[in-house]
């Protein structure tokens, strides 16, 4: 099954990386001969998500190939791909548990078919326990959620990729306040039914939300000064603050108040869409979601190849990109777009200077134990020096790991590395000890991605040629969208981006016939016929009359 | 709305010119497209049966050529109810590659995933691989085992409204459980 690739193209896509895959699909919709290749032998790049075995394999080495001389002409120039600037940094993985258990008395278990290993809940957890369902495992290097009304999901549905995925609420947003975690109240509900906030101050709290929703324009007087001192101002109490503040808004001290107030108005208008969080997650992790555009360009015809040989780009001698070396071929094209950690080390003119600080447990208990299993999203906020983190814990209901296991990644702007960035929370969240009631890290991973979307990509770079950022410190892919938008208007002005692809007929994929609890499973439709998850989103609704129109409720049927 | 009661999603896998795509048009339109390249912008295909006097939808996708170059998204894969493995019944390459995709299948797919190994294009005379060799490949993976020509209509039917009955019959053994 050795196939040529063809050797002419509208444009090659080298990397399939968020922001490329993007690009990828939407050049494929509007009929360009797209080659959208990659020497990994994974999709995804830095945002791609990895089973347990795979996520030890990965190493940071970028290989140069030579290419063939005979394929270029003597007036060209040819410069070697792959750069070190932005691959994993300080990647490093250890085991807190034992290899195997003691007693040998799990030997005869061995042949057991392993997608039925229901673990006895005493049996000890060991690592080739965990190995053994090393396939169940989605480990993202950068994990994401999506804001329910963001601009991402609303490309998802206006474009009708949602079909390719699969998706899930977060159930609930936590904080860290006064020495321990904290439910941020979210929608009213949330407000009324959180115990730990006075009467007075859901009052507060609800007035709040309300001014903003009503377009109250106070905070203009703001222009300055930051979004603390309007929240002082507004006599909300020190807890209230904190919820806003850091949680809601996603803001820190410094923050300005107009950044503070759009990034509230952007989580109460996502409230009460699916789920009772305003945010989403891809189930089988964050990996799938290249992979969904990715499909897309395919169906339209997009040509896709995974682990090729690519050795060399070419340029004729006014620096226009003519096409690239891979294996044996020579394949050409108008336009060359690749993800930056792909390009020659020669186009980039400064190395990062800002890194994502990651951290990725596997742990034996949720850090909030509950009944039910939660999709939580928790927003540390700054502490002694350090900068605020993202933890995202990920349940078997996601896809991304086995039963009776929690995922948790952290995400923090790194400052010293990522192990010194997250020891805080590592200590206040985590415990060493197996008769704590706080969860145990079985398996840790840290590692730095570096941070390409401040840099100039731009300088220095040929024409023809687009550098694409990786990924970013975010919680949602807005911006990577706007990212690939531009870059795709920029390449093909006057055409439509990601015009809704054509229904097969118009369906709904259910979930799979698993033993999920399912209301917090959401299908992702357009707005008029959908907004149809499970009754327990009724609840979420009400709290949020004000933009939902009542309506929308009436089409369960 | 839609007056089904079972939607059940079925992907084909195999390597490229084996007969996926034409497996899936004669079922769905009754067609045989001869020689045709990548069919641009078809996703999957619904065509909905009667089983038990019960309507099943299924919903069946295709690769879109990312098998050409061993590239198809794990996305592809998942939440598949059942999943049609197909090799050319003429062409012994094509049944040399089953385990390559057994392994992505066991990697990507649920493990409740219904699978069902098809050697197609038996209208073919130059037949390299006997039937009972592609019979003990499927038993020896635990898998269904048909053959078909898409280009004669034989066994497309059956394989299909096989795997209909079959993904009905746990459906509702997990429904009654």
């Amino acid at each position: 099954m050795e196939y040529e690739l063809p050797t002419e193209f509208d444009i090659i896509i080298i990397g399939t990386g968020v922001i490329e895959s993007i690009i990828s699909a939407a050049a494929s919709r509007i009929g360009k001969r797209v080659l959208h290749i990659d020497s990994n032998n994974y999709y995804g790049g830095l945002w791609a998500s990895f089973n347990l075995d795979a996520i030890h394999k990965l190493s940071a080495n970028t290989e140069v190939l030579d290419p063939p001389t005979d394929l270029i002409n003597p007036d060209e120039t040819t410069f070697a791909l792959g750069n070190d600037f932005f691959s994993l940094k300080n990647f490093k993985t250890d085991w807190h548990i034992p290899k195997a258990e003691t007693q040998p008395e799990n030997e005869n278990v061995e042949e057991k078919n392993e997608t039925e290993s229901e673990e006895k809940p005493e049996k000890p957890i060991t690592q080739d326990s965990l190995i053994k369902d090393g396939r169940k495992f989605n480990i993202d290097l950068a994990p994401k959620l999506q804001f329910a009304r963001g601009e991402f999901v609303e490309l998802l549905i206006s474009s009708n990729i949602a079909r390719y995925s699969e998706y899930r609420s977060v159930s609930r947003v936590l904080t860290w306040l006064n020495g321990q975690l904290e439910t941020v109240p979210c929608s009213r509900s949330d407000v009324f039914a959180n115990n730990k906030v006075t009467v007075i101050e859901k009052r507060m709290l609800m007035k709040l939300f309300m001014a903003l929703d009503s377009g109250d324009q106070e905070y203009l007087n703001y222009d300055n000064k930051t979004f603390r001192a309007f929240l002082t101002d507004k006599k909300l109490t020190p807890s209230l603050i904190h919820y806003v503040l850091y949680a809601i808004s996603m803001s820190t001290d410094e923050t300005l108040c107009l950044q503070g107030i759009q990034n509230t108005k952007r989580f109460l208008d996502s409230l009460g869409r699916f789920g009772k969080t305003p945010f989403l997650f891809s189930m089988y992790g964050s990996g799938e979601i290249t992979q969904a555009f990715c499909r897309l360009s395919a169906v339209f015809g997009g040509i896709y190849a995974l682990s090729q040989p690519l050795s060399s780009l070419i340029f004729d001698n006014e620096n226009n990109f003519k096409g690239l070396i891979c294996g044996k071929q020579r394949i050409s094209a108008e336009f060359l777009v690749m993800g930056a950690e792909k390009a020659p080390p020669e186009f980039i003119k400064s190395p990062p200077r800002s890194f994502i600080a990651r951290a990725v447990f596997i742990t034996d208990r949720s850090i909030m134990s509950s009944e039910k299993e939660h999709l939580t999203l928790l927003l540390y906020p700054p502490e002694g020096g350090k900068n605020s983190c993202v933890i995202i814990e990920l349940g078997t209901l996601t896809g991304t790991c086995p039963k009776d296991l929690y995922l948790v990644h952290l995400i923090s702007q790194q400052v010293a590395s990522p192990e010194d960035d997250f020891k805080h929370c590592v200590e206040n969240l985590f415990s060493k000890f197996e008769d704590d009631k706080k969860p145990k890290i079985l398996w840790s991973c840290f590692f730095s991605i570096p941070d390409s979307n401040a840099l100039d990509l731009k300088t220095g770079v040929p024409g023809n040629v687009v550098l694409c950022p990786g990924p970013d410190l975010d919680l949602d892919y807005d911006d990577a969208v706007k990212k690939a938008k531009a870059i795709f208007s920029d390449l093909y002005p006057d055409t439509e981006f990601l015009p809704r692809a054509p229904d097969p007929e118009d369906i709904i994929i259910e979930g799979d016939t698993e033993d999920r609890n399912d209301e917090d499973e959401v299908v992702l439709k357009p707005e008029e016929n959908t907004d149809k998850v499970a009754e327990s989103e009724t609840e979420a609704k009400s709290d949020n009359d004000q933009e939902v129109p009542k309506s929308e409720n009436e089409h369960e049927e | 709305m839609d007056d089904y009661k079972f939607l059940f999603k079925v992907v084909l896998v195999g390597n490229a010119g084996v007969g996926k795509t034409c497996l899936v048009r004669r079922f769905t339109q009754g067609l045989f497209p001869p020689g045709q390249g990548a069919t641009i912008g078809v996703d999957f295909m619904i065509k909905t049966v009667d089983v038990d006097n019960e309507k099943v939808k299924l919903q069946i996708w295709d690769t879109a050529g990312q098998e050409r170059f061993r590239s198809i998204t794990q996305s592809y894969y998942r939440s598949a109810h059942a999943l049609i493995l197909v090799y050319d019944i003429s062409c012994q390459p094509t049944f040399d590659c089953l385990p390559d995709w057994l392994r992505e299948i066991e990697e990507y797919a649920s493990s409740k995933v219904l699978r069902v190994l098809v050697g197609n294009k038996i209208d073919r005379e130059d037949r390299e691989i006997p039937t009972h060799v592609g019979e003990e490949f499927a038993e020896r993976h635990n898998m269904y085992f048909l053959e078909t020509s898409a280009k004669e209509a034989e066994n497309v039917e059956k394989l299909f409204m096989q795997i209909a009955e079959d993904l009905m019959k746990v459906s509702r053994f997990l429904c009654d459980n």
